[in-house]
């Protein structure tokens, strides 16, 4: 099975605009099972119901942000190969290190570039694969 | 009349979801306003509103209103630990002058950006500096290495 038939990917952000150019962005590439939510709380009851291959979550969002769902996931060793990048505005050393620290598989900078979504998403799901 | 792209179509959807956002820090700010050092903390609910603000605009090429919710959220910041009334009065009225002007971009995109706005991003960029300036940010290329070095560790 390839790499776009087998990856489920759920996309969690609180901006409509952003769920949707980032689900956009994926199905270009051929991934085909994408599900978006727009917070973190919504985001923990889709993954008791769902398995997914990666989580591509913003920072701020209310109710359950970003950092919250990163240690929710960690701490569940039913998640325990999930694979989690952090996509924000937020750009400050203090902050990245700590989502670094919470356990990001990769950390991206909005604005995002179709290439940089490319590599970094088809890196991480390729590196949880062969572990 | 042309037919409206797919990137007028987003960003007039952004423009109206980004509405209610800017309502939450409108509601922030007063409930601040009423209580100066008591009601503090609620900087950090202005400042996040601010980084939704910036990032979806950033992702929309809208520069102007990213530039401005860039520096209401740092401005905000500096609430948070702002140690005297005057200060935080200088904060809450630099953020309302933020709002009106991130709302108002929002709902006349596409105008030229007026002399108006290039005199309330140098005040605000000003406070901002009297208050010791934006936080340090990182580049990908140092976040690339923050991630290696993790891998190493």
């Amino acid at each position: 099975m390839s790499l776009h038939d087998e990856s489920r990917i759920l996309i969690v952000d609180d901006v409509n605009t952003m769920r949707m150019q980032i689900k956009e962005l994926l199905k270009t590439f051929g991934f085909q099972h994408l599900h978006t939510v727009a917070n973190g709380e919504e985001a923990k009851i889709e993954l008791a119901k769902n398995p997914y291959n990666l989580v591509l979550a913003d920072w701020h969002m209310e109710p359950g942000d970003g950092m919250n769902l990163l240690k929710h996931v960690r701490q569940d060793p039913s998640l325990k190969n999930l694979a989690f990048v952090m996509i924000t505005a937020e750009s400050t050393k203090e902050r990245v290190l700590e989502a670094i620290k919470g356990g990001v598989d990769d950390y991206l900078i909005k604005p995002l570039t179709r290439a940089q979504i490319e590599t970094k998403v088809y890196s991480v799901l390729l590196k949880r694969r062969s572990e | 009349m042309s037919k409206p792209t797919n990137q007028d179509v987003k960003i007039r959807e952004f423009v109206q979801e980004l509405s209610g956002f800017a309502k939450t820090a409108e509601e922030t700010l007063s409930t601040i306003e009423s209580d100066l050092e008591g009601k503090k903390q609620l900087f950090s609910v202005f400042s996040d509103r601010m980084v939704a603000i910036r990032g979806t605009a950033k992702q929309l090429n809208l520069e102007d209103i990213a530039k401005i919710a860039g520096l209401g959220e740092e401005i905000a910041i500096k609430g948070t630990s702002a140690a005297t009334r005057p200060q935080i009065r200088k904060c809450v009225g630099s953020l309302w002058d933020a709002l009106t002007t991130v709302k108002y971009l929002l709902e006349h995109h596409g105008e030229e950006t007026g002399e108006e706005q290039g005199i309330l991003i140098n005040r605000l960029e000003n406070t901002l500096n009297a208050f010791g300036g934006a936080r340090p940010t990182v580049s990908e290329d140092e976040i690339e290495k923050l991630l290696k070095a993790r891998g190493n560790n």
